[in-house]
């Protein structure tokens, strides 16, 4: 089974244009033409005028979700979602940032998307690797058959093979690199706080030049603050203008945060944001 | 600036064993902002005190020290020492060096140097400190009193005795507890129903009493002074409000279900009152054995009851309560012996457990208080094995406390109502109680014999098929016995509640290492909790007897009193604000909140917090990402700041 962009563009152009039309939703979340075709853009759809500017191939990587918060509440928003991106959908959906009665998701089922970059398949290896959406309304083609090429937790293998100093000294080249530029939390769909901690003045959480120490700071407590809540989409690390891999630090983290808690983030409305949710049942690893 | 003033306390040598005090206050005198720094034998003693009231004086200090012992042993007393100097009480900082340093360690270095650390941060805490003013709030004057064993209905009485109103909540559809259950009790061998019913009718009479059976509570809010609570009244489908107890519609009643009351040793009515003397005295339907809910066709009971009280209809309903303080008095189960397998309880029909054998002996019970078989014959032989599943490393560590007593008194009991042989295996008999080891050795007269070891099996005869036999190892002779008899009696552990976890987390109670639930203190409050106004008596606290039980419900009366008696009552001023600026709307808050007070809001979409709900434990602080809460007197720079001093050494 090949995928076909085109097709799942033109399923997106007609569903967009019906779902403004018939005045359903306000907003589409889609992808739009960027200056060439390697960099598509993050495209908002308002008037069915503007449904012929979208475009949908494997370098349509952003997470759409990101933008559902700067929507006053009560907005009638549709969005493009591939399986990551409907995982952001459904832990927004369980912090009560959003609404499911306010969302049309339109589902994208797709493999083969694609680091512009680098060429590289970032199924699985940057991504939860997962093809089909966990949740939509409407999908946008046939759902994907067949096993990942790489589970989520794969590219951990050699990561955690590092001891502990070794793991120091990686972590200490990749963040000396951050040019504390915070295009990470930007592309999060799960970073939306405002103002962000380490903008905060009082008390000042961290150094804010893009030195070591305070980049240390940032990380970790990003890290920290997405525990249980990333989705593993990736785009953080995509987003990256140094290339930092942040993506394995959020799945180590993810991993753990599964293995304590029984769930993974953004799989299910019915559950509760891990870390701040109480259970009798509990394990109590977390304490040891 | 401020003045700071510094008392180290030696506590005797429980902190001047493993801290060298004097450096302790040689170190604090060199530190910013500190006047006058000392060490002193007991801090908390009168010259102690009087000490630090002329140094504040004397001094003009503003911020006071004393590093000592947990500040829940003492926080008080010198709160109250800097209220009399007229100073705002939080401008105090308690330094814990016994409980969190000299007690740990045996190393003075090791000591001296966490002491030392320790202080250094309080003091850059202490430096940042405001005053703040308690708040005052309305007590609410009502008691509620969970479960209506002896424990419950003993405490219950006595509010209502003081004129304060009670409400009594009990899961089954009678109170009594265990104790309606038994025949007569240990030591005095008093008839259990002569003197408990009595205290059940005073219940049921009791105009400050409001008895809620067949309830359970679903939801606790609020806190001390202020719970507002959720119980949900079953439905019973007869409307207690009509029925007058003739009890017509239980002799019409078809239905079969297995009468609880009697341990399952006989069959009830569908519609029923679990025993003779229940209170109430109006039947409940059980929708599982009757033939209307299961078939859609009788309604017999309907027919026979005249004041039309039957109504299928009924659903569970909700009830709101208001009180200033609950007692829990939820009380035990005892442990299934079933999984194990080597004395074949519910394998061989021979085998019985401690209650359902309560019930033989009861003139209410299955067998009209004759001691019979399964089988309907006379044993002639009865084994009591002691401690099955109790002070076992494999299943409950803990003594039941109770089954070396209620084995003395079924061994009697036997005596009394068979001619059978009578024999105890016991590890240990432990009868210390007034009036135990007398009744012990009146037993020992009796004409009963003690094996000292623990039965180890119970298997069925080879020879003479019916017969059990128990094998175990006489540890005073060193042999290993086998012993035939027609009937053995397990003791099983006295274990909490299967809900107990449910419960405790209701209630915001912890639970021990067995899952009964956790006094404040084991030796000096047995009978409070670490939720405040949240008190226990009774076996949901740990195992005993009817008279301990009864003096831990007098207890626990007194303790609510303590709360109820007054109008109002100050709180701790230590809340949490949210800083809307700061508020990105995640609403952690809201989720970790043990007590409900932070909520959102839908139009400002920031979270804000209910002050009269709030006690101040931080933990929603400590889950805000962009640090929007400010936890009064552990505000972020405060606690910087002492973890800056922690960090310098
Ligand atoms: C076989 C046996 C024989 C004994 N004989 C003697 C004796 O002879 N003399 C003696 O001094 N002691 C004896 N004891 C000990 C005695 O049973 C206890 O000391 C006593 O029953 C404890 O009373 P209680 O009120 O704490 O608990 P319970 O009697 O267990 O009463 C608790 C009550 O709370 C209710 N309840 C439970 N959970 C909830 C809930 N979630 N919501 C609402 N209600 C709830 C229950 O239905 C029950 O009515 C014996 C014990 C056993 C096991
Ligand atoms: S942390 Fe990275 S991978 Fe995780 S949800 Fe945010 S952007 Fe996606
Ligand atoms: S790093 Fe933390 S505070 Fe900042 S936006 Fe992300 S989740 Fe919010
Ligand atoms: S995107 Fe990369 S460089 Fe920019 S702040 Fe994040 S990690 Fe640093
Ligand atoms: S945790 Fe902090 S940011 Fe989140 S809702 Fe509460 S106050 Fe606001
Ligand atoms: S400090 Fe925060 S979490 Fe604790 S009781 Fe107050 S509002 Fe609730």
């Amino acid at each position: 089974m090949t995928i076909s962009f085109k097709q799942i563009e033109e399923k997106l152009k007609t569903e967009a244009k019906r779902l403004l039309e018939s005045g359903q939703v306000s907003v589409v979340l889609a992808y739009g033409k960027g200056y060439d075709e390697k960099h598509p853009m993050p495209y908002v759809a308002r008037n069915p005028s503007d449904v012929a500017n979208i475009v949908f191939n494997e370098y349509c990587n952003y997470n759409m979700a990101r933008y559902l918060v700067r929507y006053p509440a009560g907005t009638k928003i549709a969005v493009a979602v591939k399986a990551a991106d409907s995982r952001a959908v459904i832990q927004l959906i369980q912090e009560e940032k959003v609404k499911r009665e306010d969302l049309v998701l339109l589902g994208i089922p797709v493999y083969g998307m694609k680091n512009p970059k680098t060429q590289e398949i970032i199924d699985g290896k940057t991504t939860g690797g997962l093809y089909n959406p966990v949740l939509y309304d409407i999908l946008l083609g046939d759902e994907v058959h067949g096993q990942a090429i790489q589970l989520p937790y794969d590219v951990l293998a050699a990561y955690e093979s590092m001891d502990k100093e070794v793991r120091f000294a990686f972590w200490k080249k990749e963040f000396d690199k951050c040019i504390r530029c915070y295009a990470c939390r930007k592309a999060c769909p799960m970073c939306y706080c405002d103002p962000c901690f380490i903008d905060q003045n009082k008390p000042k959480w961290g150094d804010k030049s893009p030195k070591f120490h305070g980049n240390l700071m940032y990380h970790l407590t990003r890290f920290h603050h997405l525990a249980g809540r990333c989705i593993d989409c990736g785009e953080c690390s995509r987003a990256c203008p140094v290339d930092i891999p942040l993506y394995l630090f959020h799945k180590k983290v993810a991993r753990e945060c599964e293995e304590m808690f029984g769930q993974a983030a953004g799989m299910s409305i019915e559950d509760k944001p891990a870390l701040v949710n109480f259970r009798v049942d509990d394990s109590d690893k977390i304490l040891e | 600036m401020s003045r700071i003033g510094v008392f180290v306390c030696h506590c005797g040598l429980n902190i001047a064993k493993t801290v060298r005090v004097s450096e302790l206050a040689e170190l604090a005198a060199t530190l910013p902002d500190v006047v006058v720094a000392k060490d002193y034998k007991f801090m908390c003693s009168t010259p102690g005190q009087e000490m630090i009231v002329n140094d504040i004086k004397q001094h003009k200090l503003d911020r006071i020290i004393v590093t000592a012992c947990s500040p829940l042993m003492h926080e008080q007393t010198f709160r109250k020492v800097l209220a009399a100097s007229g100073l705002n009480q939080y401008l105090l900082t308690i330094v814990n060096i016994r409980e969190q340093v000299s007690w740990v360690t045996h190393d003075i270095e090791e000591g001296t140097t966490k002491a030392k650390a320790l202080l250094n941060g309080a003091v850059y805490r202490a430096r940042l400190l405001a005053p703040l003013t308690s708040r005052v709030i309305d007590v609410n004057p009502n008691v509620m009193v969970v479960g209506g064993g002896i424990a419950g209905i003993q405490a219950a009485l006595e509010l209502a005795n003081t004129g304060k109103k009670v409400y009594l909540v009990e899961k089954n559809s009678t109170i009594g507890g265990h104790m309606a259950q038994f025949d007569k009790t240990f030591p005095t061998l008093d008839c259990s129903a002569c003197i408990l019913t009595p205290k059940m009718d005073a219940v049921l009479q009791h105009k400050n009493i409001t008895m809620m059976t067949s309830c359970e509570v679903s939801e606790v809010k609020g806190f001390v002074g202020n719970f507002d609570i959720t119980v949900r009244q079953k439905a019973r489908y007869v409307d207690h409000s009509k029925c007058n107890a003739c009890l017509a519609c239980t002799e019409k009643c078809p239905g079969k279900g297995i009468s609880e009351w009697d341990e399952g040793l006989v069959k009830r009515k569908a519609i029923y009152i679990p025993f003779p003397q229940a209170v109430p005295q109006k039947p409940i339907i059980d929708k599982e054995s009757c033939t209307f809910f299961k078939k859609g066709k009788c309604r017999l009971c309907e027919k026979a009851c005249e004041q039309k009280a039957i109504d299928f209809e009924q659903q569970d309903t909700f009830v709101q309560v208001k009180v200033g303080a609950v007692i829990l008095a939820t009380g035990f189960d005892l442990m299934d012996t079933k999984p194990l397998v080597q004395y074949g309880y519910g394998k061989y029909p021979g085998v019985y457990n401690a209650l359902e054998v309560e019930r033989l002996f009861n003139s209410a019970g299955p067998t009209g208080g004759k001691v019979t078989l399964r089988d309907g014959s006379e044993p002639k032989s009865i084994a009591l094995l002691h401690c099955i599943g109790s002070r076992d490393k494999n299943n409950h560590e803990h003594c039941s406390r109770v089954c070396c007593m209620y084995s003395l008194k079924f061994a009697h009991l036997f005596k009394e109502k068979t001619s059978a042989d009578v024999y105890q295996f016991y590890i240990d008999m432990r009868a210390a109680g007034k009036g135990y080891e007398e009744f012990y050795n009146r037993i020992i007269e009796e004409d009963v014999k003690f094996i000292r070891g623990k039965g180890a099996r119970v298997t069925q005869s080879a020879d003479e098929p019916g017969r059990l036999v128990v094998e175990a190892e006489d540890t005073i002779t060193g042999k290993f016995i086998k012993l035939p008899v027609d009937m053995v009696v397990l003791s099983p552990a006295i274990v909490p509640r299967a809900d107990s976890k449910d419960v405790a987390r209701l209630f915001n109670l912890s639970t021990d290492k067995q899952g009964f639930f956790m006094e404040r203190h084991p030796k000096l409050a047995p009978l409070s909790t670490m939720s405040e106004g949240i008190f226990i008596a009774g076996v949901c606290q740990s195992p005993k007897d009817i008279p301990d039980t009864v003096a831990q419900a007098y207890g626990a009366a007194a303790e609510a009193l303590t709360i109820v008696v007054k109008d109002k009552m100050e709180l701790e001023a230590t809340t949490a604000m949210v800083n809307p600026a700061s508020c990105c709307g995640c609403q952690n808050c809201v989720r970790v909140c043990p007590y409900g007070a932070p909520g959102f809001n839908e139009t400002k979409r920031v979270s804000e917090i209910n002050e009269a709900l709030c006690k101040g434990c931080g933990l929603c602080a400590s889950v805000c990402p962009t640090s929007a809460i400010i936890a009064r007197h552990f505000t972020n720079d405060q606690v910087l700041a002492e973890m800056e001093g922690l960090m310098e050494f």
